[in-house]
Parts: structure tokens; C-alpha cells; sequence
């Protein structure tokens, strides 16, 4: 990252305190959130906002805080149940605006983000069910954070941002090397900086920063490579960012993979055609919940 | 912006819950025409599944099951079947469970054949593959021009597709380079057809009207019939892929199609034909399968390769260590 974009960044980022959320989440958790509390069904809220990042994280980050005693709740169950029923009704209202992004703002279709970021949890997860990896809600909550930079992005730079999600469509290529020319810096720093300052774990905010490049993670490398390689499923199955992307991926020869195989040794014997032909199946059913939720 | 109001919960809930499940909506997905098929849940479906993928390799995910339970259901009326078990029976037991695996697989991949079936293939054609194998051949210094094989091209449809496809990319991608596709098959009867070049509806319903009229010419009737101009880009053949004489004639290609026609060898058949493949294809070709097959288990020499709503497996160009596609640095 070019350290003066750093430098600017940095104030704008800590600055942000709302962030959009999907509205129909949104009004269907506060729906459920005004009844009453013996009538409130928690496995059913903890659901509800396991689907959208934006309220996930800011759950995540309000239990964390000095004010709830740091903590360390790394779950979205635990995160819920840290906070109650009225003070994520709090977050609701209080840090998720009602409308999905300023008309000013609206650099991309908003829901194209929250299905990549939800297609990419459930594909996180079934994977890393598949592979017998220890943690899949981690994985799970990894795969709905990852690309918290973009929203990031688009309301710290919104023009610059715009024109980058444009000359990304034009060029197919990835977003983050569009970033990188035209900013100075991409969706996993400035997703980073916002994933520090709002106090997310470590190994979450080693997924942020790097899940475009496994090779640079300080740690969490299993976690980070099965979200770089769902990252990549998603993208090349349908649910990206909305335009077709020109790559060819040799999933088995991507540093990723073997560094997954380190902590998934059943990897190694894997069939790598049926678990893609699995995800794919998957694909099916994660697209039509994601479409279900985020109506297009 | 569409919300999404309370109401709708139930059917999101209801749509995880199946998704956790992995339980497939049944009743929506298969059309009322279509035989009547058991629960879904019986687990002789999954054995089955596993049965066709062990033989043919192609594989249906848990998702997908109730497609391989509508096909099992015509063929358990046809042997008198009445249970997914009884007829997995007749697909491992019985001494004609050749020709039942054989007349499901027929099933399974019936109605495949149409112009432009796999539209994910050719983008990755357009966009990696060929500026990949262009690249490489300008490198290299080779001739500007491409051969590609249609094995198993049945009545043409593919080979045909290709030759439209190439033809469209004359004035892009492929100007000052020349094409020729082969198309293989065993069956004279379709060699027949194809070399006709006479189609209806059924094949063309995804073919758009401009190339409809910039490569074909009214015939009678509904139907179309190529033009004399692509047909000279095509040559059919006669060639049996176990044939080890005939394919061992084949060589210097660029990019090979073979789609749901391997999913009928054994094991060992696979392999050969397979081998031929790689030494047919010139270093840095490219081998596409039908959209379920596998290669697993029978050959490791190709890379197995992502592309957006496609898989292609790839010949290593030089050594297989250092060849690792990332995704593209932009132009």
C-alpha cells in the first residue's frame, strides 16, 4: 500500500461508524425484535443476522468493546447472545441505515456484494465440511467478513471506487488489481484498517487482509487459504462481483491449496473434480437462498 | 430495492433448512410429465450415483439427485423395478448390468445434443484458452493456425458449433489465423447426418438468428442446412478411439472436445483413449469433457483447470512444477 493513501485512509476509516446493512434483513429482524422477548425466538435471530456481514460485524464488534469487557467473542451465536435482544435492536436502528446505500454512494449494485459475501460463507463452509477442517462456523463467519474492504471502499472513495468496479467489468479482472493501480491500495487493507479498529479477532482479520495472497498471512493460514479458494469458487461459479472475470484457475496448483493440505492432510486424497461438481451442486441451493434473501 | 418482509422468513428458514439437510426440493424441481420417482432420502439413489461414477465417471452432487432419480424412474418402468434398490440390483448383480448401465447412461445424457449446449466452455475458449495457445504458438514461432477435434461428434452439433465460433472470431481474436476442426466418430449413421448438415428446432434453439443466417440456408420445412463455407472448415472421420493405429495418426492438436462419450468405457479403455489424448494435443492444449466427467483416477498427467462455469484439463506446456495459472494481470 502506498503509505501516504494509508495516511489519508486511516482517520476516514476509523470515522465510519454505520454501515448499510441489507434492508430486508433489516426489517425483518426488527419485526422479530419487537415482540415480546418471551415470544423471540434467539436461534432464529442469531440466523438472521449470520446472513448479512455488515450486521454480523457490527455485533461482533459492539461485544467486543470495552463496554461489554473485551470479550474476545468470536462467534456470531455468542456475539447475539453477549449483546441481547435490545441492543442488537440498538445496532439496528442505531448503525445500520435503513436505506441499502446513498443514491451518491451507489458505486454497484449493493446486493451483488452481500450475495457474494453470504455465497461465499455457505461455500466456506460446505468445503470446509467436506475437507474435515476443525472450525466451520469460523469458516462460515470468515467467508461472510472477508470482503468487508469493499463496502470500505465504497464509502470512504466513493467516485475513485466507482471507477474502478467499472474499469474491473470493462477489463475482466479481478477488482483488487484495479484497486491496487487506480488507489493505491485495495479491499484488504482498507478492510483491514476498519477490522482493526473495530477489534475483530486475529485470525478474521488475517482473512480481511489477506485472502488474495495466502503467502503473506502472519497466521490463521488454514483459514485463510480455505477462504481464498471459496473466494475463488464463488467467483468462478456465478457469485462474484457481478461480471465475468477471464481466468483459469488450477485450484490444486494454488499455493492455497497445499497450504491447506497442511491442516487437512485428507486433502492430499482428495478428488478434487467431485468436490467441485459437490460445490457446484451446492451452488444450486446457496444461490437460491442467496436470491431468496437478496432479491434481485 | 425489494425488501424482504416478514412473512418471507418462513420459506428462507425452510430453504436453509433443506440446504443443511441436504434434502433436494423434490416437488418443485421435476416436471409433472416426468415419471413418478421415490424418496430421494432412500440411500440406494446414492448408491447408484457412486455405481456411475465408479463406471463412467460422471457424477451427479446430492443436489442434483432428483435428475438421476427421474432417469432411474423410465428405467425401473422399463426392467420392472420397483424400488431404487431393486433396481440398483439390476445395475451391479444381474448378468446384463452392462446393458442397464449402458441404457441409463443413455438417459442420463439424452437430449444433449444441440448447437451451442455449453456456452461457459466457449467463453473459456474466447477468453483464456485460445489467447493462451496463440500466445504460445506466436512464442514458439509456429504457423498461424489451429486444429481442434470433435471426438465422439455424434451428428455434428459440436464440431459445427466450433466452426461457427471460430468463424465469428476471424475478424477478433483469430485475424491472419487459419482453423480446421476434425470431427470423429465411429457410427456411420451419424457421420451420415453430420455431413448432411441438416438441422431442425431442436438443435438450433440456442443457435441466435444472425448465425443462423450468416451459416445456414433454408432446406424446407422448419429446418436449416449448413452452408458449404463452414462445412470446408469441418472434415468428418471414421475413427474408433480404441483403435490404437488410427490415433496414434492424430496429433498436433490444440484444443480436443470429447463429451459424454467416455462415460461408456471401462477403466481401462478410459485410460488408453486418455493417453492418446495427451499425445494427440500439441504442449499447452487443452482437453474438454462433458460437463459431469471426471478424470479422477484415470490419468494424472493433465491439470485440472477453473474457468467461470467450466473445467478443462490442461497439457502441461513444460514441466508441470512451475505451471501454476494465476489469475490475469489486466491489459
Amino acid at each position: 500500500m502506498n503509505p501516504d493513501h494509508l495516511k489519508e485512509l486511516c482517520p476516514r476509516i476509523e470515522a465510519l461508524e454505520a454501515m448499510p446493512a441489507d434492508p430486508g434483513i433489516v426489517q425483518t429482524l426488527t419485526t422479530m425484535l419487537q415482540l415480546p422477548p418471551d415470544q423471540v425466538d434467539m436461534t432464529k435471530v442469531v440466523e438472521l443476522v449470520a446472513y448479512d456481514g455488515t450486521i454480523t460485524a457490527h455485533c461482533l464488534r459492539m461485544a467486543n468493546s470495552p463496554r461489554f469487557g473485551r470479550r474476545n467473542t468470536e462467534t456470531i451465536r455468542g456475539a447475539v447472545l453477549a449483546l441481547g435482544l435490545e441492543r442488537v435492536e440498538a445496532i439496528l436502528m442505531g448503525y445500520c441505515p435503513d436505506r441499502i446505500v446513498p443514491a451518491e454512494r451507489s458505486t454497484f449494485d449493493a446486493l451483488t456484494f452481500w450475495r457474494h459475501s453470504l455465497g461465499c460463507a455457505l461455500v466456506s463452509r460446505k468445503l470446509a465440511k467436506l475437507i474435515g477442517y476443525r472450525d466451520c462456523e469460523k469458516a462460515y463467519l470468515a467467508g461472510l467478513l472477508h470482503d468487508l474492504g469493499v463496502l470500505v471502499n465504497m464509502l470512504v472513495c466513493t467516485e475513485e471506487f466507482r471507477q474502478c468496479i467499472q474499469a474491473a467489468r470493462e477489463a475482466r479482472v479481478a477488482l483488487r488489481q484495479i484497486e491496487e493501480q487506480r488507489l493505491g491500495f485495495t479491499h484488504c487493507e482498507s478492510g483491514k484498517l476498519l477490522a482493526e479498529h473495530w477489534k475483530f479477532s486475529a485470525d478474521v482479520l488475517a482473512v480481511i487482509e489477506h485472502h488474495h495472497d495466502v503467502a503473506a498471512a502472519p497466521s490463521a493460514h488454514g483459514l485463510v487459504s480455505l477462504i481464498h479458494l471459496s473466494d475463488l469458487l464463488c467467483r468462478l461459479r456465478g457469485l462474484g462481483y457481478g461480471y465475468y472475470e477471464g481466468m483459469g484457475i488450477d485450484l490444486a496448483a494454488d499455493p492455497a491449496w497445499a497450504t491447506l493440505e497442511e491442516e487437512c492432510p485428507a486433502l492430499r486424497r482428495i478428488d478434487l473434480m467431485r468436490i467441485t461438481m459437490d460445490i457446484d451442486g451446492a451452488m444450486y441451493e446457496i444461490v437460491d437462498v442467496v436470491n431468496a434473501i437478496f432479491r434481485p | 430495492m425489494n425488501f424482504v418482509p416478514a412473512s418471507a422468513d418462513q420459506p428462507i428458514r425452510r430453504r436453509i433448512g433443506n440446504f443443511a439437510r441436504r434434502s433436494v426440493i423434490v416437488e418443485s424441481s421435476v416436471k409433472m410429465s416426468e415419471p413418478a420417482i421415490g424418496d430421494l432420502r432412500d440411500p440406494a439413489y446414492l448408491k447408484i450415483r457412486d455405481v456411475i461414477y465408479q463406471t463412467s465417471g460422471i457424477y451427479q452432487p446430492k443436489e442434483k439427485l432428483y435428475l438421476l432419480a427421474s432417469r432411474c424412474a423410465r428405467r425401473m418402468g422399463a426392467v420392472g423395478a420397483k424400488t431404487p434398490t431393486e433396481y440398483l440390483g439390476h445395475l451391479t448383480a444381474r448378468g446384463n448390468r452392462k446393458a442397464e448401465l449402458r441404457s441409463l447412461l443413455n438417459e442420463i445424457t439424452i437430449g444433449e445434443t444441440y448447437m451451442f449446449r455449453s456456452v461457459p466452455q466457449l467463453e473459456a475458449l474466447r477468453r483464456i484458452v485460445l489467447p493462451q495457445i496463440l500466445e504460445n504458438k506466436i512464442a514458439q514461432g509456429g504457423s498461424p493456425h489451429l486444429q481442434l477435434w470433435s471426438a465422439g461428434c455424434s451428428t455434428g452439433e459440436e464440431p459445427y458449433t466450433l466452426a461457427m465460433f471460430l468463424s465469428e472470431e476471424r475478424r477478433r481474436l483469430l485475424a491472419g489465423w487459419t482453423f480446421n476442426i476434425l470431427a470423429t466418430d465411429l457410427n456411420d449413421n451419424s457421420l451420415s447426418v453430420a455431413k448432411a448438415g441438416i438441422y431442425g428446432e431442436h438443435a438450433l434453439r440456442s443457435t441466435a438468428e444472425p448465425l443462423r443466417r450468416a451459416y445456414f440456408h433454408p432446406c424446407g420445412g422448419d429446418q436449416l442446412q449448413i452452408s458449404d463455407q463452414l462445412k470446408s472448415v469441418v472434415r468428418f472421420e471414421r475413427v474408433n478411439l480404441h483403435d490404437d493405429g488410427s490415433m496414434k495418426m492424430l496429433h498436433g492438436m490444440d484444443v480436443i472436445f470429447c463429451c459424454n462419450v467416455l462415460i461408456y468405457f471401462d477403466l481401462a479403455s478410459k485410460r488408453k483413449v486418455i493417453q492418446h489424448f495427451h499425445s494427440s494435443l500439441s504442449p499447452g492444449g487443452y482437453l474438454f469433457l462433458g460437463n459431469a466427467e471426471s478424470l479422477f483416477q484415470v490419468d494424472g498427467r493433465f491439470r485440472l483447470v477453473h474457468f467461470p462455469g467450466a473445467i478443462g484439463y490442461r497439457k502441461p506446456a513444460l514441466d508441470t512444477s512451475t505451471e501454476v495459472k494465476r489469475e490475469p494481470r489486466p491489459s
